[in-house]
C-alpha cells in the first residue's frame, strides 16, 4: 500500500458516493433533489481538488498499482467536469423517477470514480476492476427509464456486449501475464506472438469503450434509450478515460518511438471515422446522430494515438478537452428540445431558430464546432491534431481526417437545416429550458467561443501535462 | 486601424443580437453605422497610404498563440488594399439593396455583418491560420443567408456551396500545415515563408509542386476556376439579390487574391510549373463562360455565368507574368466587383417588379422604364469592355499582359470577347427593345432606394473608365515588386 495518498480524489468521491447512497436512505422523499445538488457539489469539490494538483509536483509520484502525473490528472479533470455538467442537466430532466434520485446521483459518481481508477492504473488488474466499476454502475444508469421499452433495450444491447468486451479484456489480461510475469505495465516487453495477441485484445477491450469501430454497435441503442444527462456523460467520460488508459498502455508498453504501430492504429482510425461519420448521414433521430458522431469524434482522437509523438498526445489531450464543451453543449440543447417536444426525432428542431434564436445558435455554434469549422475550439483541436499526423509525415491520416471532417458537416448541417430553414411545426412558442440546462449550454457555449479564439492558456496546460509517468 | 475596420462589423453582429426583433429599423440602423464605420475608416487609410512603399502598410502584429508560433497579423499593401476598400464599399452598397428584406431581418443582418468580418479579414490576414480562420468564417454565414433568404433550389444551392467550398479549403489547410512543418522556425508567417522561398532552398520543387496544388485546389473552387465552377450558377441565382452581389463582387475574388498572395508569393516554383494548365483554365474559363451565358433565358443566371467568363479574364492576366497581366488582374477584380455587383442589383430591380428574370418575358422595357434601361446598358457596357468604361481597362491590360508569353491563348481569349458582347447585347435587345409587352404597361421605375445603390457604383465604372490612373497607382509598386522588378 504504497502513496494511497495519491488517490486522494478518488477515494474522496467515493466516499462521497457512498454518502449519497446513505443520505438516500434517510431524507425524505420529497427533499430527494437536494441528493442531485450534492452530487454535483461533490463532483465540482473533487474537481477542484483535481484541478488544484494538476500544477503542483508534489501531488505526484508512483504507487504500486497506480501513478499520478499531470497526464492523468487533465483527463481526471475532463471526466468530473463532465460528470458536473451532466449531473446539473439531470436536474432538469424530467423522466427521471424522483424515487430513484439518490440511486441515479450515486451510480454516477461511482462511475466517475472508476474512470478516475482507470486513469491512474499502471497495472493491469486494476485497469480491469476500476473498467468493470464503470461498466456496471453504466449499464444501470443506461437502463435507468425503465418505463422506457427503448431504454431496456439499450441497456440490455450495452449489457451483453460488454460482458463479452470484458471477457476479452481479460482474456488479454491473462496471455499479457503469460507473456510478462506480471500485469504490471512495463516496458520493453519481448515482442513474442502471445504479447501481440494480448495487446490486440486488450485493445478491443478498451475499443468497446471508447466506441471504437469495429466495437461500436452498442453505441446508437444504449444513447438513444439511457436518459439524455446520461447519454452525455457517455459520450464523453468513459471514452476520454478509456483513451487515456490506452495511451498510458501503449505509451508504457509499446513506445511510439521505439515501435511503429500506426498501421493498426491508423486503420482503426480512419474505420472509425468513416463508419462514423457515414452512418450518421441517415439518422433521423437526434440522440442517434450525436451518437454516431461521437464514434467519429472518437475516431479523429485516435489519429492522435496512431501518430504517437508527443504532438499527437498533446492533440489527443487537448482535443478530448474542447470536446467535452461541444459535446455537452449539443446534448444539452438535445435534451431541451427533446424534452419540450417528447421526442428526439429530427422534426423536432423543425424552426427552432424563430422560436428561440439564441437556443439555435447555440447548438449551431456546438455543431459547427464538432464538425471542425474556425473560429470555433474544435477547429483549434482538429488543427492540433492533424497538425501532428502531418509534422510526422503521415499525411493520408490528415487527409483522412480532413475530408471526413468534410463529410461531418454535411450531417450537422442537417440540423442546422432544420432549426434555420425550415417553419416550426405547430407549436411556435419560445421553448422552456430550465436553469440547469441553461447553465450547461451556456458553460458550453463560453468554452467553445473562448477556446477557439484564445486557444493559448489551454495549449500551454496541455504541453505542460502532457509527459508520462512512467 | 485595420482591426477596427475587420472588427467593427463584428460589433455591429453582436448588437444586432441582442435587439428585439421587432424593432427592424434599429437593426437596420445598428448594422449601417457598424458597415459605416469599416467604410469610412477604410476611406480614410486612402491618404495615409503610401503608394510608392512595397512591403505591408498600417501593419498590426500581436503574438495570439504563441505555442504554435500564431500570430495576429493584418496589413495591406497594393494588392491587397483596393480589395479592402471593395469589400467595404460593396457591403454597404448591399446593405442599401438588404433594406428591403421584410423577413427574420434580425438573422439576416447578423449573418451579414458576420461575413463583412471574415471578407476583410482575408484580404488583411498576413498569417495562414488567421488566413484559414477568416476564409473559413465567410462559409457559414454565407450558407445560412442563400439558405434562408434565398430563391427556390435554395436549400440545396447552400449546402452545395457549403460542402464544395469546404473540401476544397480542407486542402489548402493541408498545404498550409506543410508550409509550416517544413519551415525553419515554424512560422505561418507569410512574409516569412516568402523570404524562405526565395532565398532558401527548403521548399524543393516537388514539395513546391504538391503544395502549390493543395493551395490552387482551395482557391480555384472560390475562383471558381473550371472544372470547378459548378456551385457558382446555382449559388448566385438562388440568393437573395445582395447575397449575390457580395459572393460575386466580393468572395469570387478571394480566389484569385488567395492565388496572387500565397500560391504565387511562397510556391513560386509551383505556380511556374502549374502556369501552362492555369493559360488553358482561363481560356476555358472565358470561352466557355460567355459560351454558357449565351446559352440562358434567366438574367440571373446569365449574369452568373458571365463573372465565371470575367474570372477568366483575371486568370489570364495573372498567367501572364507580366506587370500588365497583373496589374489587369487586380483591376479587373475591382472593376467586376463593382460591375457584377451593378448587374446584380439590377436584375434584382426587376425581378422585384415582375417576379420573373426571363429574357424572352420582356420587351421594348426602354420605353416604360428609362433610367433603368440607361443604367442597366451602361453596366453591360461596363461589362463587356467598351472603352471609356472601367471593364475596358482591366481588360485590355489583362490581354495586353498575357500576350507577350500565351500568343494563342490570349488570340482565342480575345475571341471569347464576342461571345460576352453578344450576350449582354441580346440581353439588352430582348429586354429593352423591340415591341413594348403589355403585360408590363405599368411597371414603375426606380425607387430612391435604388438608385441609391446603384449610381455610386456607376459612378465609379465611369470615373475608373476614365482615368484608370488613380487605381493602378494604388497597385503599381506592389505588382512589380511581386514580380521582382
Amino acid at each position: 500500500m504504497q502513496n494511497l495518498g495519491l488517490l486522494t480524489p478518488e477515494l474522496v468521491l467515493a466516499g462521497l458516493a457512498l454518502a449519497v447512497m446513505f443520505l438516500d436512505m434517510v431524507l425524505p422523499r420529497s427533499k430527494s433533489r437536494w441528493l442531485y445538488h450534492f452530487a454535483w457539489l461533490s463532483s465540482a469539490g473533487v474537481l477542484a481538488l483535481v484541478v488544484a494538483s494538476l500544477g503542483a509536483p508534489a501531488a505526484h509520484g508512483t504507487g504500486t498499482l497506480w501513478t499520478a502525473d499531470a497526464f492523468g490528472q487533465f483527463f481526471k479533470m475532463t471526466v468530473l467536469l463532465t460528470a458536473t455538467l451532466c449531473l446539473l442537466l439531470g436536474l432538469d430532466y424530467k423522466a427521471l423517477p424522483e424515487r430513484h434520485a439518490g440511486t441515479f446521483a450515486a451510480l454516477m459518481l461511482l462511475s466517475t470514480t472508476g474512470m478516475m481508477f482507470l486513469i491512474s492504473a499502471t497495472d493491469l488488474l486494476l485497469v480491469f476492476v476500476a473498467l468493470e466499476l464503470v461498466s456496471i454502475s453504466s449499464f444501470v444508469l443506461a437502463g435507468f427509464e425503465r418505463g422506457n421499452p427503448k431504454s431496456n433495450e439499450g441497456a440490455m444491447k450495452y449489457f451483453l456486449f460488454g460482458a463479452f468486451s470484458s471477457a476479452i479484456l481479460v482474456y488479454g489480461i491473462s496471455m499479457y501475464y503469460g507473456a510478462t510475469g506480471t500485469t504490471r505495465l512495463i516496458p520493453g516487453a519481448a515482442q513474442s506472438p502471445m504479447m501481440i495477441l494480448a495487446l490486440v485484445l486488450i485493445l478491443l477491450g478498451f475499443a468497446f469503450k471508447a466506441s471504437i469501430a469495429p466495437m461500436h454497435f452498442w453505441v446508437p441503442d444504449a444513447y438513444e434509450g439511457a436518459p439524455t444527462p446520461v447519454t452525455t456523460f457517455f459520450s464523453i467520460a468513459p471514452k476520454l478515460a478509456t483513451f487515456c488508459a490506452l495511451m498510458r498502455l501503449f505509451g508504457t508498453v509499446f513506445p511510439a518511438a521505439q515501435y511503429d504501430l500506426t498501421a493498426l492504429f491508423g486503420l482503426l482510425a480512419v474505420l472509425t471515422m468513416t463508419i462514423g461519420n457515414f452512418t450518421a448521414f441517415f439518422q433521423d433521430d437526434v440522440k442517434r446522430l450525436l451518437a454516431y458522431s461521437s464514434i467519429a469524434q472518437a475516431g479523429y482522437l485516435l489519429i492522435g494515438v496512431a501518430v504517437g509523438t508527443a504532438r499527437g498526445t498533446e492533440g489527443v489531450m487537448m482535443y478530448s478537452f474542447i470536446y467535452v464543451a461541444m459535446n455537452i453543449g449539443a446534448f444539452a440543447v438535445a435534451q431541451a428540445v427533446g424534452q419540450a417536444a417528447g421526442s428526439y426525432s429530427l422534426d423536432a428542431f423543425d424552426g427552432l431558430a424563430r422560436r428561440s434564436l439564441g437556443l439555435a445558435l447555440a447548438m449551431t455554434f456546438c455543431l459547427l464546432s464538432l464538425a471542425g469549422i474556425p473560429p470555433l475550439a474544435g477547429f483549434m483541436g482538429k488543427l492540433y491534431i492533424f497538425s501532428s499526423a502531418v509534422e510526422s509525415g503521415r499525411w493520408w491520416l490528415a487527409a483522412f481526417g480532413l475530408l471526413n471532417s468534410v463529410a461531418s458537416a454535411y450531417f450537422y448541417f442537417r440540423i442546422a437545416h432544420r432549426m434555420f430553414f425550415r417553419a416550426p411545426s405547430e407549436d411556435a412558442a419560445p421553448l422552456a429550458v430550465g436553469p440547469y440546462v441553461y447553465g450547461g449550454i451556456a458553460v458550453a457555449v463560453v468554452g467553445v467561443l473562448l477556446f477557439g479564439v484564445h486557444p493559448e492558456p489551454l495549449i500551454a496546460g496541455v504541453r505542460a501535462s502532457a509527459p508520462l509517468l512512467p | 486601424m485595420l482591426s477596427l475596420i475587420t472588427w467593427s462589423p463584428l460589433i455591429g453582429a453582436l448588437i444586432v443580437l441582442m435587439l428585439p426583433k421587432e424593432n427592424k429599423r434599429a437593426i437596420q440602423i445598428v448594422s449601417f453605422v457598424a458597415a459605416g464605420i469599416s467604410l469610412a475608416a477604410s476611406l480614410w487609410l486612402i491618404p495615409q497610404f503610401d503608394r510608392s512603399a512595397t512591403a505591408m502598410q498600417f501593419v498590426e502584429k500581436w503574438s495570439w498563440i504563441p505555442s504554435l508560433n500564431v500570430s495576429y497579423y493584418l496589413g495591406v499593401d497594393g494588392l491587397s488594399f483596393p480589395l479592402v476598400l471593395l469589400t467595404t464599399f460593396m457591403t454597404f452598397i448591399s446593405l442599401i439593396g438588404s433594406l428591403g428584406i421584410e423577413k427574420r431581418v434580425k438573422e439576416y443582418f447578423f449573418w451579414f455583418m458576420a461575413l463583412e468580418v471574415g471578407m476583410l479579414g482575408v484580404f488583411m490576414a498576413l498569417d495562414l491560420v488567421l488566413f484559414y480562420v477568416f476564409w473559413e468564417l465567410t462559409l457559414v454565414p454565407m450558407y445560412f443567408l442563400i439558405g434562408v433568404w434565398g430563391g427556390p433550389k435554395k436549400e440545396f444551392a447552400a449546402i452545395k456551396f457549403f460542402l464544395y467550398t469546404l473540401t476544397g479549403s480542407v486542402f489548402m489547410l493541408l498545404s498550409i500545415l506543410a508550409l509550416y512543418f517544413r519551415s525553419v522556425p515554424h512560422t505561418f508567417d507569410m512574409i516569412e515563408l516568402m523570404k524562405i522561398a526565395q532565398t532558401s532552398t527548403v521548399f524543393d520543387p516537388r514539395f513546391q509542386i504538391l503544395v502549390f496544388l493543395g493551395l490552387y485546389f482551395g482557391m480555384a473552387i472560390k475562383i471558381p476556376a473550371f472544372p470547378f465552377h459548378t456551385w457558382l450558377p446555382l449559388a448566385h441565382v438562388e440568393a437573395p439579390t445582395p447575397v449575390s452581389v457580395i459572393l460575386a463582387a466580393v468572395m469570387l475574388k478571394m480566389g484569385v487574391y488567395g492565388i496572387l498572395r500565397i500560391s504565387f508569393g511562397i510556391t513560386p516554383l509551383g505556380f511556374h510549373w502549374f502556369l501552362p494548365a492555369l493559360v488553358v483554365i482561363a481560356v476555358i474559363n472565358i470561352v466557355y463562360g460567355a459560351l454558357c451565358a449565351l446559352a440562358q433565358t434567366d438574367m440571373k443566371k446569365m449574369v452568373a455565368y458571365s463573372s465565371i467568363n470575367h474570372m477568366g479574364y483575371c486568370l489570364l492576366g495573372i498567367a501572364g507574368m507580366t506587370a500588365a497581366g497583373f496589374s489587369g488582374a487586380v483591376l479587373q477584380m475591382i472593376n467586376h466587383g463593382i460591375i457584377a455587383g451593378a448587374l446584380f442589383l439590377l436584375v434584382g430591380v426587376i425581378y422585384d417588379r415582375a417576379h420573373t428574370r426571363d429574357l424572352s418575358a420582356f420587351g421594348g422595357l426602354a420605353v416604360k422604364l428609362p433610367v433603368y434601361a440607361g443604367i442597366m446598358s451602361l453596366a453591360c457596357f461596363a461589362s463587356l469592355g467598351l472603352p471609356g468604361l472601367s471593364g475596358f481597362v482591366s481588360e485590355f491590360l489583362c490581354f495586353l499582359g498575357a500576350f507577350q508569353n500565351w500568343k494563342w491563348a490570349t488570340t482565342i481569349s480575345v475571341l471569347g470577347i464576342i461571345a460576352t458582347a453578344a450576350f449582354f447585347l441580346r440581353m439588352m435587345q430582348k429586354v429593352f427593345l423591340g415591341p413594348v409587352n403589355e403585360k408590363w404597361a405599368d411597371l414603375p421605375d426606380m425607387s430612391p432606394r435604388e438608385l441609391a445603390s446603384l449610381l455610386p457604383l456607376v459612378a465609379v465604372m465611369i470615373w475608373f473608365g476614365i482615368d484608370p490612373k488613380w487605381p493602378l497607382d494604388l497597385m503599381n509598386a506592389t505588382v512589380a515588386h511581386l514580380l521582382g522588378k
